[in-house]
């Protein structure tokens, strides 16, 4: 017989009306209910990631075989990750932190590589300085954006997303009337121009989308730093966690706030002069970037910084794999993995990945 | 100041920035702009008169018998905007705007796309236009359709401009037998070949006509044997690919990989990471944004576009230029001269662009728009503005119809699809340093069975049809 004290109390409701003994057998099939999602999970990843194996070892090592094309391939991966992660991270800290549903943050990218698109190709200035100065007046705009709209609605979340709407709506068709509807592509700079040698299988790679994958990984360790080991980084954790509280405690909200916000601002505008440089520039890709940034929210959950690196890599991952890797009959269906994905994780844990419980 | 009353004066200033932003820049202007008379105008009445004069005695009424109508006629053009389409709509819109003022007397009232003409009139008809605007989606498209159709009643729709739009435009055809519809760009196979709407005129050909003459040019005079296909999901590439496929194919070319990529993809990298490094080239069908990320990346991965890459007719357009450099060289399909020095062509470019200098006058949708207008109005001219008994002799005017237009002459086959000539084309450097293109071979008159080598019973073009497989070359692959 199953010690009552020792025995875990289920969650299924009917068992605790019941009584307090609790057949063990009932034990073990909720404790299986409740790891049958990572279960999952984990069995997909093995599965998917034997699938790309067989697929890309089938021809052997050699330079003939399917593995040159895997490296390439996944250093796209990564890349378009790095991307992902700088376009959504000041989205997950505005979000974790305000609740606010920023849906202009694709316009901000957008803008933020149109500027420095004009600033290097129609005024001649250095790409270092063009993304620099794009980088910051982009991030000015969103502080006064959240200054002017944003900061006496708070709490009110429909009335947010509308005025963000709004306001993504006259960017993009101001940028429309300004930049036109023929896509950009802002140069690389020169001292990445040239491509780099791997060393294996005599392949070379883009110098640019390599150094985009290190300043992915720069800024998130500046950002983990800032956020867990200075004291500024744990008021915005303690604001994430529990605003009212935070404010309660003599924390001045607003200012932490407009920080954030000019952060994540800063963000979303180099994000897009990098975007601007490895892909390109055009009318709808705010959009498609606000969605690939939501995406990575839903998925690494609302604040945290690993779940939004978390967020990306997967999210690039299944999208340029899924691309490459599926069957040929299923290969148009790459589009439905990815979501399936988004899917997959609402289901199994919807506050997202890394999301700290909600209070 | 209390909350409140700053929420009213940030909503007030914010109301009026939107306002003045909206405003600025859709005023008509107030000098309306007269056209330049064209010497070479390519068809047979004078430009810039009122009152077009019958030339040809319009087939099947007796002239005298019906009274000139002096009711205004209703011209829906129904074309792709907003968004990443901004430019799409502008040729389309301008292209078709054109036409009323070179040929129909009108006047412009403004630059933008949805600005109105003035004073046009076919057969003494005053033209009312109607806009339309969708996204490339069918069911978009249909909507439209229907508003102008039912709503505002429109006599003709020049339209739609999107491969998919077009198979269900000429499918709801079928159900508006009153109303003519005349096709603006859409280039799937099967809204002529097997669609077969009595009421709907294709005077642009399909997608695989475009690309006629690509095929062999690989084969014969780049000498590649094997070839892989790049292309964006849908029927427009489905189409430019069947073309490419059926003739490089029937001279025993084979076609290895078919990749096709979902349009809203945005990195393009490691589809082509996955080209195969044993063909001989690559038929890149993309448009618009992809083409640039395709290029770019293979451009990284050390590939050179001009030596191992065809375009199809979206590539071969003045949008590809922002690529840059790299496009020299590089040569693919086109149902427009671009860079042909004849003098018709050059003499409507230059006009055009007189009109409208924002418009890329050398893009296929500019001048197909323009030319379905043209026919509009040589047909409405033919019958002196008669639409009654739903359009008969219109109809029947538009049928017979052998026009001369900006890129070539044309004649209609059985299903009214067009006729065409294609082009061969390719980038270059012009004098000056910019990008601009040659012409590197005309083939004429291209029919839409490409001699044969597809029917109204031949599945229709799609990821893995048609098969590549040998036969009989269409007849203009001899001249090669």
């Amino acid at each position: 017989m199953a010690d009552s004290d020792r025995v875990e109390v289920p969650p299924a409701p009917e068992a605790a009306a019941i009584s307090p003994h609790v057949d063990s057998s009932v034990v073990a099939s909720h404790r299986t209910r409740r790891n049958l999602g990572p279960m999952i999970w984990a069995a997909l990843i093995v599965f998917g990631a034997g699938w790309i194996a067989i697929q890309v070892l089938r021809n052997g090592l050699g330079t003939s075989g399917n593995v040159p094309q895997f490296i390439i391939i996944t250093l796209g991966s990564v890349s378009l990750a790095a991307l992902f992660f700088l376009a959504a991270v000041g989205l997950t800290l505005i979000f974790g932190l305000m609740r606010v549903v920023n849906m202009a943050h694709g316009s901000l990218y957008l803008l933020g590589g149109y500027c420095a698109w004009a600033l290097t190709t129609k005024m001649g200035v250095d790409w270092w300085l063009a993304a620099l100065i794009a980088m910051l007046s982009v991030g000015v705009l969103g502080l006064v954006m959240e200054q002017a709209f944003l900061r006496w609605n708070l709490g009110q979340d429909l009335r947010q997303a509308l005025i963000t709407i709004a306001i993504s709506v006259i960017l993009a068709d101001q940028m429309l009337a300004n930049f036109g509807a023929m896509p950009s592509v802002l140069p690389t700079p020169t001292a990445l121009a040239q491509p780099f040698q791997l060393g294996l299988y005599n392949l070379s790679y883009s110098s640019f989308r390599l150094f985009v994958i290190g300043m992915a990984l720069a800024i998130g360790l500046l950002l983990w730093l800032w956020i867990q080991r200075t004291r500024f980084g744990m008021v915005i954790r303690a604001g994430i966690d529990d605003r009212a509280m935070a404010s309660a405690l003599g924390v001045n909200v607003q200012v932490v706030f407009a920080i954030a916000f000019f952060a994540g601002s800063c963000l979303a505008a180099l994000s897009g002069v990098l975007g601007g440089t490895m892909l390109s520039l055009a009318p709808g890709q705010d959009v498609a970037f606000l969605t690939s940034s939501i995406v990575v929210v839903i998925i690494g959950g609302m604040g945290s910084l690993g779940g939004a690196a978390l967020g990306a890599a997967l999210l690039a991952f299944v999208e340029t794999y899924s691309g490459v890797y599926l069957p040929q009959n299923l290969a148009p269906y790459s589009m439905v993995v990815t979501f399936l994905l988004v899917a997959a994780v609402l289901a199994v844990r919807p506050q997202g990945l890394f999301a700290r419980a909600e209070r | 100041m209390g909350s409140r009353s700053k929420v009213f004066v940030l909503s007030t200033i914010t109301a009026l920035v939107v306002v003045l932003s909206g405003c600025s820049g859709n005023a008509p202007s107030t000098a309306p702009v007269t056209a330049p008379p064209v010497t070479a105008a390519p068809v047979g009445t004078a430009p810039g008169t009122a009152a077009p004069t019958v030339t040809v005695a319009p087939v099947g009424t007796a002239p005298g018998t019906t009274a000139p109508s002096t009711e205004p006629l209703k011209i829906g053009v129904l074309a792709i905007c907003g968004g990443p389409f901004a430019t799409y709509q502008l040729e389309a819109f301008l292209g078709a705007k054109f036409a009323l003022l070179n040929l129909a007397g009108g006047t412009s009232a403004g630059q933008g796309p949805e600005d109105g003409v003035l004073n046009a009139t076919i057969a003494g008809r005053p033209v009312q236009l109607y806009w339309g605007c969708s996204d490339a989606t069918p069911d978009a498209a249909v909507a439209q359709a229907r508003l102008l159709v039912e709503q505002q009643h429109v006599d003709i729709l020049l339209g739609p401009e999107s491969g998919d739009e077009g198979v269900a435009i000429a499918n709801y055809a079928k159900t508006q037998p009153g109303v003519t519809f005349i096709n603006g760009t859409s280039g799937a196979q099967i809204t002529t070949l097997q669609v077969q709407a009595p009421n709907f005129f294709r005077f642009g050909g399909d997608g695989a006509q475009w690309m006629a003459g690509v095929g062999t040019y690989a084969y014969k005079v780049l000498g590649w044997k094997k070839m892989s296909i790049l292309a964006e999901d849908y029927s427009y590439p489905y189409t430019l690919a069947a073309g490419v496929i059926a003739e490089f194919c029937s001279e025993g070319g084979q076609v290895t990989q078919r990749t096709y990529v979902p349009l809203s993809t945005a990195d393009w990298s490691s589809y082509v990471a996955q080209i195969p490094s044993d063909v001989d080239g690559t038929l890149l069908l993309t448009g618009g944004t992809n083409t640039t990320n395709v290029l770019a990346a293979y451009k990284q991965l050390g590939g050179d576009p001009s030596k191992k890459m065809l375009g199809g007719s979206s590539v071969m357009d003045p949008t590809s230029f922002v690529t840059g450099d790299s496009l020299v060289g590089m040569a693919g399909g086109s149902p427009v001269p671009q860079g042909s020095t004849d003098a018709t062509w050059t003499a409507w470019v230059n006009a055009i662009q007189n009109v409208y200098p924002s418009v890329p006058a050398q893009s296929l949708f500019t001048v197909i728009y323009y030319n379905g207008m043209q026919a509009i109005i040589e047909a409405m001219t033919k019958v002196n503005g008669d639409l009654s008994n739903n359009h008969a002799a219109f109809n029947q005017a538009l049928s017979s119809l052998t026009p001369t237009f900006p890129n070539g002459k044309i004649t209609l086959d059985a299903n009214r699809n067009a006729n065409i000539p294609a082009y061969v084309t390719q980038f270059v450097k012009d004098a000056s340093g910019n990008l601009s293109f040659n012409v590197l071979k005309t083939v004429s008159e291209v029919d839409e069975t490409f001699g044969g080598l597809f029917s109204a019973t031949s599945p229709a073009p799609g990821r893995d049809q048609p098969v590549c497989q040998a036969g009989t070359p269409p007849p203009w692959a001899a001249n090669f």
